[in-house]
């Protein structure tokens, strides 16, 4: 226990000697006074747990306070709320069976195109909040802007630019667009509008408080795209590069009406019960069996696959 | 050790550095100085599961399919490195159900603690990395190292005593996809026929 101690004041001693001598040492380039001194020379990178403290573990704290009379002090469960995006979308557009695959010859297919947002009164009242608080709004070239701001997050979705994708999308719509993204390339490309974009739904929702709007709006666009996903080998995983495909999709497109520095971005997206399956993955995929009773055997020839309902849902 | 230090050398030392100091400011030290400093503290980075966060670029579809390769570790196991070894060597080269029949029924106490990390691995590798059977990976590479050690007082006879040393040690395994290298088997016949080959086609050079 003196040795430590000994050398420390020795550590000490010759560094203040040397220091003393040279007064004008600091000025000395050429011999710099040393920058780390040791003070200590063995430093503990590990802390060994203490010899008493092996029971310790289980000995609960809060319980002995609580018995000998001590109040716990008072915990403040906060948790963060994002005042700048709503969490989900609020009475959604439900699209009409079979949109993009009646041709406009036939009379339903007239139909469904001269379909127009006046029917929908609450769209048009929406809209007319919207246009309250953003003059510049018209569902003429909102369209074609909710085009554009798609068609800039999914590149900047491709090359990962953290800054560019939060001010596209919105704090609700991010997470889902890049969960499982970070070890992945992806690369897509949006080769042409197969019809120009229509807004078909608005809804202005107001959250917590009264007056504290937020307008929704819903964007039908259908277009060409090529998608594949690359994963952490560089081995394809899903789609390919040159195959392009038909994609009808409804975006729902959100702006903090009450921000006056509010941006439109992108909220989500909403897919139809009847959309068409997916392609498969290039991966065979092993699926849970059925909870067999003990005495029960699996039957691999009768047993179906269970398959999900077909529901709308937002994504 | 530093709590047993006197009031007079705390004093003594607090004057010195007050003193020190003032010259340290005075001098103004420059990055010439500060980039001969080692910076990164070796013995809390962990660089073998870094190696999982490497990402590769997309590959043409001429090239040959890449496999993939999963990094694992178990970090501060209460086993000697050395008895580790011996288990990591075993395994080494195995595909992964051989390696796991294998360690389920080794006696030793690292081998079930083994079992359990390359069991730990399969499911990432099929779950985060895109591996598509469970059953085609095999074990690439396997090793040991030295953990953490405690020390301990081991009381001897007459007042003696020693140090004990409580032994803890890493563990990394690397999966890789696809089938089980095969190593060639030499028979010593073969190994004896190459030695003599080799000591016939000795020349001598430079001669006449």
């Amino acid at each position: 226990m003196a040795t430590p101690m000994r050398r420390t004041l020795v550590a000490l001693h010759r560094a203040t000697c040397s220091s003393l001598k040279n007064a004008d040492a600091s000025l000395d380039l050429r011999h710099p006074l040393p920058l780390y001194l040791p003070v200590r020379t063995k430093k503990r990178y590990f802390i060994p747990p203490a010899v008493g403290t092996k029971g310790m573990k289980d000995i609960n704290m809060e319980d002995k306070a609580r018995k000998a009379g001590v109040a716990p002090r008072q915990q403040y469960f906060e948790r963060p709320i994002n005042i700048a995006s709503t969490s989900g979308i609020f009475d959604p557009y439900i699209p009409p069976e079979g949109d993009a695959r009646l041709s406009s010859l036939s009379k339903e297919g007239l139909k469904q195109r001269t379909e127009q947002i006046k029917q929908s009164a609450s769209s048009q009242l929406a809209i007319r909040k919207i246009k309250e608080h953003d003059p510049q709004f018209s569902t003429k070239s909102f369209a074609q802007q909710a085009q554009e701001i798609f068609v800039e997050a999914h590149t900047a979705l491709t090359q990962f630019n953290k800054e560019k994708l939060h001010s596209l999308l919105t704090e609700r719509c991010y997470p889902e667009m890049t969960r499982g993204n970070r070890y992945k390339t992806i690369r897509w490309s949006f080769i042409e509008s197969l019809e120009p974009p229509k807004v078909v739904h608005a809804r202005c929702p107001d959250m917590i408080s009264k007056g504290n709007l937020y307008g929704q709006v819903t964007v039908r666009m259908h277009s060409k795209q090529t998608l594949a996903i690359y994963d952490r080998f560089g081995r394809l995983m899903l789609g390919s590069e040159e195959q392009p495909k038909d994609v009808l999709e409804y975006l729902v497109i959100e702006r903090h009406l009450m921000n006056p520095y509010g941006q439109w971005r992108l909220h989500g997206k909403i897919v139809p019960s009847w959309a068409p399956a997916k392609d498969p993955i290039h991966k065979t995929v092993m699926i849970p069996g059925p909870d067999l009773k003990p005495g029960e055997e699996f039957d691999p020839l009768t047993y179906e696959v269970p398959k999900p309902k077909a529901v709308q849902w937002s994504k | 050790m530093a709590t047993a230090m006197t009031g007079r050398g705390m004093a003594f030392i607090r004057s010195i550095y007050g003193v020190l100091q003032s010259r340290l400011h005075a001098l103004g030290a420059g990055p010439l100085q500060l980039s001969c400093l080692h910076t990164s503290t070796s013995l809390e980075t962990k660089h073998w599961e870094r190696n999982n966060l490497k990402v590769f670029p997309p590959q043409k579809p001429d090239e040959p399919r890449r496999p993939a390769e999963i990094y694992h570790s178990r970090r501060q196991i209460k086993y000697s490195k050395d008895k580790m070894w011996y288990l990591a060597q075993m395994i080494r080269g195995m595909s992964i159900d051989q390696a796991i029949a294998q360690l389920e029924f080794n006696d030793k106490k690292g081998a079930r603690i083994m079992k359990e990390v390359l069991e730990e691995a399969q499911e990432m590798a099929v779950k985060n990395h895109n591996v598509e059977y469970k059953s085609n990976l095999y074990v690439a590479e396997s090793n040991s190292g030295k953990g953490r050690y405690l020390k301990r007082i081991r009381y001897h006879g007459r007042g003696r005593f020693g140090i004990m040393e409580k032994v803890n040690c890493h563990y990394f395994v690397k999966l890789v996809e696809g089938s089980a290298p095969k190593v060639e088997e030499k028979t010593s016949f073969d190994q004896a026929k190459e030695y003599v080959e080799n000591l016939k086609s000795r020349t001598i050079v430079h001669s006449l």
